[in-house]
């Protein structure tokens, strides 16, 4: 695929951040929507009003919350790609729980220590559930024997 | 009238002054500062109070007794449910404990997933990483690509290159199993193709390679072998 010609890390981190924003402020909107609209008095007006204050309010936080994670992670991970000089499920994995950590740095070594857990895990499961998909979509195009010995030396 | 307010609200002060806590200090002073506004009754009224203190103060330990019965026989009528309820309740927890049962599963099997992916010797991703060490230390490799060398495998779609193309196939009764990944001089700018394959090793149960060779990307083009079991 020659989109991915040039070098994907630099690009990647605003790449993943925008995302992030985008998967926050959307899901934070229907979430406000209808939390909003249940907390309003009766009365479709007020409701509807009600909820898109809500949205308003809630959705940009979630989404700036959603991003700063995601541009964090994704920096943390280029920058161990850079260092170490290979692409690794461990690269996630190192990277989640940093961003953990250091995203829960004003609440002291113990809340840090628990929360990077916590993110390690989860990135530890995402890439789990990355693989698994990886090796079903290509174990549906079975393959007998490979031709042996391509290079005779 | 003015006599027996003064009276009354002297009688309040005495009173005060043995200690009833309940009444209050402060209590008294305010109210013993509106006793000329006030009706008497709130005089009858203290002494009512009391006189109530006292009684339950001596009527506690019997009083208590009986509380105690009171609360015991509410929790005895609490188990008294309907059979219907009964069952409503359990179909919910049964519902409940499926979810968190099958919620577990799921966890468990993607964190197998990711273990066996990181530390068994046998996955692809040990393989590659092996290699590519194997790639770092070799003499020509680094005349050729310099010294710090990057590895990375196939690109998905959001850009990361975490996975290794690697096919595993069942050869004379061992398994092998054979991996292709890019690497790439960082100052030399010069790419390449590394192809692995490994065999099974049966007495040990782990996989030991067969042939490690790098194809460079420069023309004419270039075959470096690393290792060669054949």
């Amino acid at each position: 695929m020659e989109e991915y010609a040039r070098e994907p890390c630099p690009w990647r981190i605003v790449d993943d951040c925008g995302g992030a924003f985008t998967m926050g402020a959307i899901g934070g909107g229907i979430f406000q929507a209808i939390k909003g609209f249940r907390n309003s008095p009766v009365g479709v007006s007020h409701r509807l009003r009600g909820s898109l204050t809500a949205i308003k309010t809630r959705a940009p936080q979630l989404g700036g919350s959603f991003a700063v994670w995601g541009g964090l992670f994704s920096m943390i991970d280029c920058s161990m790609v850079r260092m170490r000089g290979k692409e690794d499920p461990w690269n996630s994995i190192t990277s989640g729980a940093l961003t953990g950590a250091i995203l829960a740095a004003r609440n002291g070594p113990v809340a840090m220590v628990g929360s990077a857990a916590m993110g390690g895990i989860l990135l530890a499961l995402i890439e789990g559930a990355g693989i698994l998909l990886t090796r079903f979509a290509s174990t549906q195009f079975p393959n007998g024997k490979e031709p042996a010995e391509d290079v005779s030396q | 009238l003015p006599a027996s307010l003064g009276r009354g609200c002297l009688g309040r002060w005495l009173l005060a002054t043995r200690g009833w806590a309940l009444l209050g200090a402060g209590a008294g002073s305010c109210s013993c500062l509106r006793w000329r506004h006030q009706p008497p009754l709130l005089l009858r009224a203290a002494r009512q109070s009391i006189g109530t203190q006292a009684g339950g103060l001596k009527a506690a330990k019997p009083g208590g007794n009986s509380k105690d019965v009171s609360v015991q026989r509410a929790l005895n009528e609490e188990t008294l449910v309907t059979a219907a309820q009964k069952v409503k309740e359990a179909g919910r927890d049964f519902t409940y404990f499926i979810v968190v049962l099958v919620g577990i599963g799921v966890t468990g099997g993607l964190f197998y997933v990711i273990f066996k992916e990181l530390f068994s010797s046998s996955s692809p991703n040990k393989i590659y990483g092996d290699a590519l060490e194997k790639c770092r230390s070799h003499p020509e490799i680094i005349g050729v690509f310099g010294d710090s060398i990057k590895g990375y495998g196939e690109a998905t779609r959001r850009g990361r290159r975490q996975h290794v193309s690697h096919i595993e196939y069942v050869k004379d009764g061992l398994k092998h199993m054979r991996l292709k990944f890019y690497i790439e001089g960082t100052e030399s700018g010069k790419q390449g193709t590394v192809h692995v394959e490994v065999k099974e090793n049966l007495e040990t149960g782990r996989f030991e390679v067969r042939y490690i060779f790098v194809d460079v990307e420069t023309y004419p083009r270039r075959t470096i072998v690393i290792e060669d079991n054949r």
